[in-house]
């Protein structure tokens, strides 16, 4: 359980606009370790996003290391990126994402596809993993017709399919209501708790960090502060 | 749920979009696909009107080489007080010459050959004269003996020197009816006019008794429109023998080496034999088949720059209208890349690699293509006359043909299995083509930028 899934080390990331440089992160160090559950937060322009696009490998960084799973990946080519974004992170966007020309299964598949899975086999997983965020009998409806909680949900299977080391979260509750909002950070925190899973959520919500184990303050690339949270460990 | 699902879902998505663009596109191609069986239509339609040409322009220029180069050289005539049969009628007959007195016209270099001819009559002497009915009426007429030189290297070269070619100038040109035309190296055989024949009662294979001499029977040559003409064709050295005329003939047949020199050769043999010597040119042939040739030249250059001229208009438009379905399919592609960007950031953070991606969005460039490509190729198969006509008009006063056997020859061309192939082909590759920038662009988006897009 000590294993850090996670390892960032001096993390710079500096954007030019023009003549000026802005730089949303600066030396920043981070661990977290396999089974936590931890919120990052902090106003807006604090460096939340930029950190977890750097993380999901999404974005380069300027400096610094980050290890996950046991792999530096600040200077892999995009053709290795994308194989650690398919097979070792999931994601989950506030704005859900899904694909709107197929179907909830199909969009929680399309990852299993992605990676080389059978057919058979990404069929079954996604239909157990729709089960597990609770959606057992909407597989064949498409995003446009699922709430957004729902729509919610199937990103989260979908962030599932291939068994990732990280789950990131970035504002995952920001489209939804206060009843969807709760019923999200419960999955989530029953994801970390039963599965097991490493979750590092963005957010601005005290209410939905309140769940994690572990939250980080971030405010002009930097972290400032750290706080236990309320939820015990999966361990 | 494959790249093709997804490609064909996000076409069905769009529908509105995709039905203009498939009509567009396959208007475009239909242009594309008809016109090529358009323009092999033409040059079908033309090939007919340039092969008679060209054949004209071949005969002509045979017709030059063989006839035109021909300079008769004679004796001139002279009258004869007839005292034979028909004591008092003066005749006109042409004088032998002897052929080694012309000799040195081989030393003309524009000369290429000379070669002696007999035409021997007798009016003189009865043995000459037949009897034979036409119509139903008896008339007299006298036979002429024709010495020809079979000799190979003449005929080869000069085969009108052969009686009864389409060529030969010298008499009737009725075909043969039975047997065979003289060949070179024959001796003691003859060819006889039908009535001449019939007066010896003699077929082919007969054998028939000439000035006292036996000839065998090759052939046998039609009366034709000319029953006047009582022809006997022989061997020179035959001729020249029964007629006792050894070492003479009744003109030389000189040839140019070249049609231009006819005129240099004539102007030679007579200053060679200035007083006695009658040259006679074909110019009027020449002339007629200069005129002939030039004039079917300039028909056939005519064709073929309108053919030329409308295949260069096709392909100019055919080239016109790929560049704007390439550049639609661009411009809508680039638009859709804008457009799913978001979409295109969320695959990539799943982990769809940039192949997948440029793979994606090429698919749907390359079934929407092809979807217009198959509506394309049917417009393009029913209206292949319509489009030709509006885009290549024909022009009406070089013979134009559209069609064979009641069908039009460019909707035939099109029904052809290669250019329903080739259009679909055209159609993907069009497709890829029009797509493959903004599949590459959509590729290379960096997945932090596509997730940023609003």
């Amino acid at each position: 359980m000590n294993e850090p899934v996670l390892k960032i080390e001096n993390l710079t990331k500096t954007f030019t606009l023009g003549k000026r440089k802005i730089q949303p992160l600066s030396n920043l160090d981070l661990e977290v370790k396999r089974g936590e559950f931890t919120a990052i937060m902090g106003p807006s322009g604090s460096g939340k996003t930029t950190l977890l696009n750097l993380i999901g490998c999404m974005d380069k960084p300027t400096d610094g290391r980050i290890v996950i799973d046991n792999m530096d990946i600040a200077r892999l080519p995009e053709s290795q990126l994308c194989k650690i974004r398919r097979d070792k992170i999931g994601f989950i966007f506030q704005n859900f994402n899904l694909l709107p020309y197929l179907n909830a299964r199909e969009n929680v598949e399309l990852a299993m596809e992605l990676a080389g899975k059978f057919k058979e086999q990404r069929k079954q997983r996604a239909k157990d993993l729709l089960a597990t965020v609770g959606l057992s009998g909407r597989e064949q409806h498409r995003p446009q017709h699922l709430s957004q909680g729902e729509q919610q949900r199937v990103a989260i299977a979908r962030a599932l399919a291939n068994d990732p080391v990280l789950i990131l979260a970035d504002e995952p509750t920001g489209n939804l209501d206060a009843a969807n909002k709760q019923e999200i950070v419960k999955l989530l925190a029953d994801l970390n708790q039963k599965q097991g899973a490493t979750i590092l959520i963005v957010t601005h919500d005290e209410k939905v960090a309140a769940h994690t184990r572990r939250m980080l303050f971030l405010k002009d690339g930097k972290i400032i502060d750290e706080k236990q949270g309320s939820k015990s460990s999966p361990s | 749920m494959g790249i093709l699902t997804r490609a064909s879902r996000n076409i069905a998505r769009r529908k509105a979009r995709a039905l203009l663009l498939i009509v567009v596109l396959s208007l475009a191609l239909a242009v594309i696909t008809s016109l090529p069986p358009n323009i092999i239509a033409n040059q079908q339609g033309n090939q007919g009107l340039i092969d008679q040409m060209l054949g004209a322009i071949q005969s002509s220029s045979e017709r030059l080489n063989l006839t035109a180069t021909q300079i008769d050289c004679n004796l001139g005539l002279q009258f004869l007080h007839n005292q034979g049969p028909y004591k008092n009628v003066t005749m006109m007959v042409t004088p032998f010459l002897n052929i080694s007195d012309y000799a040195n016209l081989t030393s003309i270099p524009e000369i290429a050959d000379v070669i002696p001819m007999l035409l021997y009559w007798q009016p003189d002497e009865e043995n000459f004269y037949f009897n034979f009915t036409y119509n139903g009426y008896t008339y007299r007429g006298f036979m002429y003996i024709w010495g020809i030189p079979l000799e190979a290297s003449y005929l080869e070269k000069f085969p009108s020197v052969i009686p009864t070619t389409d060529t030969w100038t010298f008499s009737t040109k009725e075909n043969i009816t039975a047997g065979r035309n003289l060949e070179a190296g024959d001796r003691g055989v003859v060819v006889l006019q039908e009535f001449i024949a019939n007066y010896f009662n003699a077929s082919v294979g007969d054998t028939v008794n000439i000035l006292g001499q036996n000839f065998t029977v090759v052939g046998i040559q039609g009366t034709g429109r000319y029953p006047q003409y009582f022809d006997i064709y022989m061997n020179l050295e035959d001729a020249q023998k029964i007629t006792n005329t050894t070492g003479q003939a009744s003109k030389l047949l000189v040839f140019a080496d070249k049609v231009e020199n006819v005129d240099t050769v004539e102007n030679k043999i007579k200053e060679q034999y200035p007083e006695r010597l009658e040259v006679t040119t074909n110019k009027a042939i020449i002339n007629q088949a200069l005129e002939n040739k030039a004039e079917w030249e300039k028909n056939l250059q005519n064709t073929q720059a309108a053919v030329d001229n409308l295949k260069n208009t096709a392909i100019m438009e055919m080239g016109l209208v790929v560049v704007a379905q390439v550049a639609i399919m661009l411009f809508v592609m680039l638009y859709a890349v804008r457009e799913r960007t978001r979409e295109i950031g969320t695959l990539k953070a799943m982990g769809a690699s940039n192949s997948t991606i440029l793979g994606q969005f090429m698919l749907e460039g390359i079934i929407l293509s092809l979807i217009a490509g198959i509506i394309g190729v049917v417009i393009g198969t029913v209206g292949a006359s319509a489009i030709g006509n509006l885009l290549i008009p024909r022009p009406t006063d070089v013979g134009f043909e559209i069609s064979v056997g009641g069908q039009d020859v460019a909707i035939l061309a099109m029904t052809m299995p290669e250019f329903i192939l080739a259009g679909l082909g055209i159609a993907v590759a069009l497709g890829a083509l029009g797509s493959l920038y903004p599949a590459w662009r959509a590729a290379k988006i960096r997945p932090a930028e596509a997730m940023r897009h609003e």
